[in-house]
């Protein structure tokens, strides 16, 4: 007997009793659309969590921070210079596993345009920030070495500080316009776009929410891109700190920031190596800095997607457990019911095997069509949950995630049909067919 | 050489620690297109011998060959395979499937010997017309009177072209006309050149048959034609 017999077969037995047969598909009904809604919930969460990761810099985005020194090196404090310009020169020359270096200098300021000021943090960067940070252009350009080589009095802005300066003026339009840094003229070279959320641009894009309504009260990752005011290194040295210490030049200042991208993550502890080497010569041997990488960061966030996933995954499995049992249940059943078929098949002339593979064949169905019926069950409650409780992530329904948990469903159908198969296939023909 | 062929063979049931001699070595040679009946009262171990010959049983002990193949020691699918080539059962009380149509009932022996689809329902169709159901293929059992239902398990027995039809009391749920008619097909069927072996407890019917097989207690107490 072929399996396209026992397809029809099992068909038309499942057919026969529909009301039975859709009960004991209820199980792996549940199960599968639980596993899918699950998975696509964590997938969700994932995808946020690699946008927020690439966002923040990615694992390559490596911060110089300043540290105590040691009790040992103590006495030696004044002769580390701090972190400095020359420490990033030195990073540039020494290690070049890293691709970029982005000092920066900041402080807060008054901006103003006709009409409107703010206070905002001001930074004074170098052209490889762009990189570091993940920055893109939305109109106009970045500051370039031409910029820092000549002091000139170029900014570029981040979404909300378009948004303070000029209340709904478009970015295209601010181009060329002038604003001021602490009563020092600027001149607004390029926009940087709003950085947000898939979800939040989503909800934007179809004007659900207004964009600042929930957002502002909520904490929010790109806050501090948004409100970026970036302009040149050297302009803000002698605009703006130049005076407050007189005896440093632009080479000695102390840095408030000195962040740098690694080229490539195979080589990231070789690449830290070279750092602290080349830190080790400009800081004196003195041990007042310290590498901070995402790599911990990442890894608990790593780890807590896992443990979403396990425990999601682990309910849904547990379900779909139980719904193998049910099958197995009816299974049993439809057996017991059909002693006397059984018997006059194996009087014709069937193998034990035959009435076997027709069992599992069946059991296997129900599980299939169960796992379908999963998987429109799931596409709804994806639709409800996300109307009822519009969380920060999307859930992401994969292809991955249906085969999986139909393929889940197989499994499990056939592993509960084995039982009453097997039970079957022995039956005896002579005392099946006297059953009444 | 027989087509059946039984030398010594027993049949012994355990029930608790009780033996129950249900065949006692009994000899028994069937050649082909003989039309043979069984009789004996109910216990006498008829219904044991035709499981036996009907391949649905291995013996306990003795030898016993049926179209050449040596069943003494046969496994399940063996006994399976013999069934659904050579042999064709007629039960008392009918034995088809209520799900499914004369057509389907009619084919199920060529589902387990691996036909492809057209060609079973050809067979069947050409099967059920023989009988005399051209006109019920599409036709449940219930749909069907008790005769039809016997003729549509004639067809079944027959799909497969087996060599052996057994009938276990193949009248035993019909009316004496209707009986009557269903036996007359079993003595063309034999005329046709099949062999024939009807279980039963009636010597009336056991009449149509050229050679009776009286069972008692386990073993052939004589032999003779009506």
């Amino acid at each position: 007997m072929n399996l396209l017999v026992a397809l029809q077969i099992g068909l038309h037995e499942i057919g026969a009793h529909k009301f039975r047969s859709f009960l004991s598909m209820l199980g792996i009904v549940l199960g599968v659309s639980s596993l899918i809604s699950t998975l696509a919930l964590t997938a969700g969460i994932e995808r946020g969590t690699r946008a927020f990761m690439q966002q923040v810099g990615g694992l390559e985005y490596v911060s110089v921070v300043g540290k105590e020194i040691s009790n040992a090196k103590f006495e030696f404090w004044n002769l580390s210079p701090g972190r400095t310009l020359r420490d990033a020169a030195a990073i540039r020359a020494s290690a070049p596993f890293v691709s970029h270096v982005s000092p920066e200098l900041a402080f807060g300021a008054a901006i103003s345009s006709p009409g409107h000021s703010d206070r905002k943090q001001v930074r004074g960067v170098f052209p490889d920030h762009f990189v570091v940070a993940r920055h893109e252009m939305k109109v106009g350009r970045f500051l370039t070495g031409l910029d820092v080589e000549r002091g000139l009095h170029s900014a570029v802005i981040g979404d909300d500080i378009l948004a303070a300066l000029w209340p709904g003026s478009k970015a295209g339009e601010v181009v060329g316009r002038q604003f001021r840094i602490n009563d020092r003229p600027f001149e607004v070279v390029g926009v940087l776009p709003k950085y947000e959320r898939e979800e939040d641009r989503r909800r934007r894009e179809a004007g659900k929410v207004s964009p600042n309504s929930r957002q502002s009260r909520r904490w929010d990752a790109f806050r501090g891109k948004n409100e970026s005011v970036l302009i040149p290194f050297s302009t803000m040295f002698y605009e703006f700190k130049a005076g407050a210490f007189p005896l440093d030049s632009m080479e000695s200042a102390r840095l408030d920031s000195l962040t740098l991208r690694v080229a490539d993550l195979d080589k990231f502890r070789p690449t830290l190596d070279q750092i602290r080497g080349a830190l080790d010569i400009t800081h004196r041997g003195v041990d007042d800095f310290d590498l901070e990488t995402r790599e911990e960061w990442f890894d608990r966030m790593e780890s807590s997607i896992r443990a979403t996933k396990l425990s999601g995954g682990l309910i849904a499995t547990i379900s779909l457990v139980v719904g193998g049992i049910g099958i197995m249940n009816i299974m049993l059943a439809s057996i017991s019911e059909r002693v006397r078929e059984i018997g006059i098949r194996l009087a014709v002339g069937a193998k034990g095997r035959d009435i076997f593979v027709q069992i599992i064949v069946e059991s296997v169905t129900i599980a299939f069509i169960g796992g379908l019926l999963g998987v429109l069950a799931a596409i709804g409650l994806i639709a409800i949950l996300k109307s009822l409780a519009p969380t920060e992530n999307v859930p992401v329904m994969t292809l991955g995630g249906i085969v999986f948990s139909v393929g889940f469903a197989i499994i499990a159908g056939f592993l509960s049909g084995i039982y009453p198969a097997l039970r079957a296939s022995r039956l005896n023909p002579i005392s099946a067919l006297r059953y009444e | 050489m027989s087509l059946i062929r039984l030398e010594g063979v027993s049949k012994i049931y355990r029930v608790g620690d009780q033996e129950i001699r249900a065949l006692d070595s009994v000899d028994l040679r069937i050649e082909e297109g003989e039309f043979v009946s069984i009789i004996g009262p109910s216990g006498s171990g008829k219904s044991t011998l035709m499981h036996l010959l009907g391949c649905l049983d291995a013996p306990t002990s003795g030898r016993m060959e049926i179209c050449g193949n040596d069943l003494s020691k046969a496994s399940q699918n063996l006994l399976a395979s013999v069934r659904n080539r050579e042999i064709g059962f007629v039960f008392q009380a009918f034995n088809l499937l209520p799900k499914l149509d004369v057509v389907h009932n009619v084919e199920l022996p060529l589902v387990y010997s691996g036909l492809r689809a057209p060609e079973r329902r050809a067979r069947a169709e050409k099967a059920a017309r023989d009988v005399g159901l051209g006109d019920r293929l599409a036709n449940r059992p219930v749909q069907l009177s008790g005769g039809q239902c016997q003729r549509v398990a004639i067809a079944r027995a027959l799909v497969n072209n087996p060599r052996i039809v057994f009938a276990d009391e193949p009248t035993g749920n019909l009316d004496s006309a209707t009986g009557e008619m269903i036996l007359r097909m079993f003595e063309e069927l034999n005329v046709g050149g099949r062999t024939i072996v009807l279980v039963t407890h009636d010597p009336g019917i056991a009449a149509v048959s050229r050679r009776v097989i009286e069972i008692r207690d386990g073993k052939i107490r004589r032999e003779y034609a009506p």
